[in-house]
């Protein structure tokens, strides 16, 4: 870490010596292991021991940013020299700055719990075990045309400072196991399911048999898939996917895309969008979160930020640079954690009960929604709900409309968040979605 | 966190695929060694300074990759730099640069895969690293190579050009300006116009275990032009691109009024945009950047390494008829200047053209190294890796359809009620299930036979061996998209191309209102 501080800071020293008014450096590296199994036997071995430096440089009211793996110094003294010599090249701008100091401060040193050293000392002789285990129980089955297995584990830190007074360092870990199962249908079709569960440190992991028993489930679910219909009805999101939608209903919601006329939300900062049952927080101090952080990009110090409460979009995310042009106060430039808020005491099976008909939605495939309108259309595949159960498995379905008129019909919002995503949202039911299919 | 899932999409950063990248997941080889011009590596080679290697120091590498045995290894040395500058609100506020450099090292043995690679291109880092990937293996030592010789491609399909590293930002920046003057130009109601630039060049080194040694240097230019407008208190954001391995020279005053006409008409065309009806329908796909169709429905199906492994929906197709006669899919890493070309792939196999349905039938998958052993046959040229930190699979190139026996107009005149799709942000494929998706940016409703309404936003989905069976009618007007695509496939990004003549598929279904 020492080691990593000293190249930031060489590197802000070298961009002031070549006569840069302002420069923010970061030096990062990173140790990554993957072990892949195929239907019993070791696949493939990949390790990963990587490094990187990157620079951004404040010249004559000028802005770039770069970055490099090559570190010799003399090969990074005239990189950064270039570097310079580039910006200089460019035009004014007013609204470039390094961050505000004051933001920097009121850093929290609470422990995110997101390292674990264990990971370094793991053996491959378990990654092993864990991979036989999750074979055993991925190929429990005579359908089974192929089953694959994954251990990942990675480790990664990185230090940054500034020419006007931030310093900082950063380090975590992660571990994941996934397995994949293919299964042999009617004709040609070999539908697949899957599931990766992990998190930052060994005692997140699940048992690896009941992921394998999951992925199997998950494949085994897919067969005699038909075309869905086309229809106006309920939808019920999956938690494990919940988190990509919210993800697009937010996808505008950042200064950028405001300054740059790209926003739905342009002027409704402060409006009740949504309905009351909706309340979406950014929590960057979340312990073992996957996107936990002390500080972001730029050396804000993490605070929570509520992003809507109760219906009400109260903030977005800001950043230096477009906060200045879009008349907005930083607040982050970049997404941590995104937690929903659980609403009724109810999970997915009781949901599903309570909403007797309608499709429930497993998995997005495709689709794009547009950030200046809000406009949507997804591709999915999920079962019918019929009489309260999960029934017979459709695809080839679309789900269309407007995002915030979507998020409109917002009925319900269950008590079971996907802890496996930064962003955290439990089932949701839409009222009076169109489909369209057969 | 599916590895099987592929995705494509035109955006770079920020994508709007709901696929998570870090989570996910041609050329047919003549395999002529005479056709290669064989020369013995010398110390000038450019390759070697820049790296900072010699023949020696090569050897005694290699030899610690195959110290435990080995099918196949190969080191793959990259130095890739890549410029970018952008342009918002009147200024060109912002520059970036990289440098990305390394080796990655690889031991195959049967179809098991060792891999590591370092950033550090000194002789104990690169010894580290081949003995961390030669684990996989478990026999005695291959033997050595001998001397080193340089084979040639034999193609050069971007050769006689300026390498980007000698174009200063002096020659880029009036073209990005003129750019910006031409699009915000185009209508009153155009209030933003954003201008990226971005170029790369990528030398890449691969030697394999035999000592055979491949060179190439590859460039990669884009220009994109963003529009955001006004009318009525509705605002409206639209953009085009235009790729490939190009120079400068390419970036012409005629191409730059084109990109900006093209960004303009896309985006004001939205203001009159209406959703079509939701259902299954005929969707006539346009000319050019509508070979989407082909690398979801069919493309990624027919990479050998889904199906060695069985997990194909194409895994026993080969030989059947998947289409009408009129139908043949090229997947080719031979055209000139085209994002998705290369000389020769990232084995050091050349490139070709690979046809993937002949005729209507089903005649060839896109191999890599390990697939085409498998299969007994010669590697096609697609073995291709994102970067040195990744190690090569079968992928797409050019991928697009001949032309077929049919106009435009008799396409159009044959629908009563359907849509044209005409420009698309995304796609995705399952590949086992064979369902694919794209996304429509732009289109027409088809009435009667006649184009009657802009549309805008839609998402398509299909079943990639029944739309194959639904392409009814194509015309005579093949072209490849201007655009630049990205393909991603089990954590990797590659350049790709595609194209298509005008066709019409009878049966797909359209997410509408």
């Amino acid at each position: 870490m020492a080691n990593l501080m000293d190249r930031a800071e060489g590197a802000v020293e070298l961009a002031l010596a070549a006569g840069a008014q302002g420069a923010w450096a970061s030096a990062s590296s990173s140790r990554e292991v993957e072990f892949t199994s195929r239907d019993g036997a070791l696949e493939k071995v990949q390790e990963n021991t990587s490094r990187s430096l990157s620079v951004q440089l404040y010249v004559d009211g000028r802005f770039s940013t770069h970055s490099t793996t090559s570190l010799q110094p003399e090969r990074l003294k005239s990189f950064i020299g270039e570097a310079v010599a580039l910006t200089r090249a460019l035009q004014p701008d007013e609204h470039r700055e390094l961050p505000d100091p004051a933001l920097f401060a009121g850093r929290s040193s609470v422990d995110l719990q997101i390292a674990d050293a264990g990971i370094d000392s793991f053996s491959n002789e378990q990654r092993d075990v864990w991979l036989k285990a999750m074979d055993a129980e991925a190929r429990a089955d005579d359908r089974v045309i192929s089953a694959t297995g994954y251990v990942s584990t990675s480790r990664g830190e990185g230090a940054a400072v500034s020419s006007n007074g931030f310093e900082g360092t950063w380090g975590g870990t992660s571990v994941w196991l996934g397995a994949e199962v293919t299964v042999r249908d009617e004709g040609d079709a070999r539908p697949e399911g899957g599931l990766w569960l992990g998190g930052r440190r060994l005692d997140q992991l699940q048992d690896p048999a009941l992921i394998a028993k999951e992925a199997l489930k998950r494949a085994t679910e897919r067969l005699g898939t038909t075309k869905g219909p086309t229809t106006a009805t309920t939808m019920v999101v999956d938690p494990q996917i919940a988190g990509r939608l919210l993800g697009r209903l937010l996808g505008a919601a950042n200064a950028r895309s405001i300054a740059q006329g790209r926003s739905v939300y342009a002027d409704k900062i402060g409006q009740s969008l949504f309905p009351s049952i909706l309340t979406v927080t950014d929590e960057p101090l979340l312990p073992g979160g996957l996107a936990s952080r002390h500080f972001d990009g730029e050396g804000i110090a993490a605070k929570t930020l509520p992003i809507i409460t109760a219906g009400v979009l109260e903030n977005v995310w800001v950043d230096t640079y477009y906060g200045k042009k879009a008349g907005l106060t930083p607040t982050s430039g970049g997404r941590s954690n995104l937690l929903v808020k659980p609403g009724v005491d109810k999970g997915l099976s009781e949901l599903i009960r309570d909403v007797g008909e309608g499709v429930y939605v497993t998995s997005w495939l495709g689709g794009n929604a547009d950030g200046t309108t809000g406009d949507f259309s997804f591709g999915l595949r999920g079962h019918m709900i019929e009489g309260g159960e999960i029934g017979r498995p459709v695809g080839e379905m679309n789900v269309t409309g407007n995002l915030l008129d979507l998020f409109g019909r917002l009925a319900v919002v269950g008590n079971d968040p996907w802890p496996y995503r930064s962003t955290q949202v439990p089932t949701l039911v839409f009222d009076g979605v169109q489909f369209s299919g057969a | 966190m599916s590895t099987r899932r592929t995705f494509l999409k035109q955006a770079a950063a920020g994508s709007a695929t709901l696929t998570m990248p870090t989570w996910l997941a041609g050329c047919a080889s003549t395999g002529t060694p005479q056709a290669a011009s064989v020369t013995s590596a010398t110390p000038d080679n450019p390759f070697f300074s820049w790296f900072g290697l010699d023949d020696a120091l090569v050897r005694r590498v290699m030899a610690t990759l195959t110290s435990r045995g080995a099918d196949n290894a190969d080191l793959y040395f990259q130095y890739r730099r890549n410029n970018s500058i952008t342009m918002e609100d009147g200024i060109v506020s912002k520059a970036s640069s990289s440098i990305d450099e390394g080796v990655g090292l690889r031991v195959v043995v049967g179809d098991q895969t060792g891999y590591a690679y370092t950033e550090d291109l000194s002789e104990a880092a690169m010894n580290a690293a081949a003995k961390t990937a030669s684990a996989i293996a478990h026999g005695s030592a291959s033997v050595a190579p001998g001397a080193l010789t340089h084979r040639a491609s034999p193609h050069s399909v971007y050769a006689d050009r300026v390498p980007w590293s000698q174009v200063g930002i002096d020659r880029k920046l009036p073209l990005i300006q003129r750019l910006e003057g031409l699009a915000k130009a185009k209508d009153p109601a155009i209030t933003k116009v954003r201008i990226w630039w971005t170029d790369t060049d990528d030398r890449v080194l691969v030697i394999n275990q035999l000592g055979h040694m491949h060179t190439d240097s590859r460039p990669q230019s884009r220009l994109w032009c963003s529009v955001t407008a006004t009318k009525d208190g509705e605002t409206q954001s639209g953009s085009a691109n235009l790729a490939g391995r190009r120079d400068i020279d390419f970036y012409s005053p005629e191409k730059l009024e084109t990109l900006a006409q093209q960004a303009a008409d896309r985006t004001m065309i939205l203001f009159d945009a209406i959703r079509p009806p939701a259902g299954e329908m005929p969707v006539v796909l346009a000319a050019g950047a509508s070979g989407i169709l082909l690398h979801e429905a069919v493309g990624h199906g027919m990479e050998a390494d889904f199906n060695r492994k069985d997990v194909s929906i194409y895994s026993e197709m080969i030989g059947r008829k998947v289409a009408p006669d009129f139908v043949t899919i090229v997947d080719s890493g031979l055209e000139e200047n085209e994002r998705g070309s290369l000389n020769f792939d990232d084995e050091g196999n050349p490139c070709e053209k690979t046809l993937l349905v002949r005729n209507g039938i089903l005649e060839s998958y896109l191999h890599d190294t390990i697939s085409a052993k498998h299969y007994g046959v010669k590697p096609t040229g697609s073995g291709r890796r994102q970067s040195f930190r990744h190690a090569p699979m079968p992928r797409m190139r050019c991928t697009y359809m001949e032309d077929g026996p049919h106009t435009r107009d008799e396409i159009i005149e044959s629908v009563q009620n359907g849509i044209i799709a005409e420009t698309f942000t995304n796609g995705q494929v399952q590949i086992g299930a064979g369902d694919f998706t794209f996304y429509v940016k732009n289109g027409w409703l088809i009435e009667g036979g006649k184009v009657t309404a802009p549309i805008r936003d839609v998402n398509i989905i299909g079943n990639g061996p029944q739309a194959l069976k639904d392409v009814t009618m194509a015309a005579s007007d093949a072209a490849l998209d201007t655009g630049g695509w990205t393909c991603g496939k089990a954590g990797q990004s590659v350049p790709v191309s595609q194209g298509l003549p005008t066709v019409l598929v009878s049966k797909l279904t359209v997410g509408g209102a």
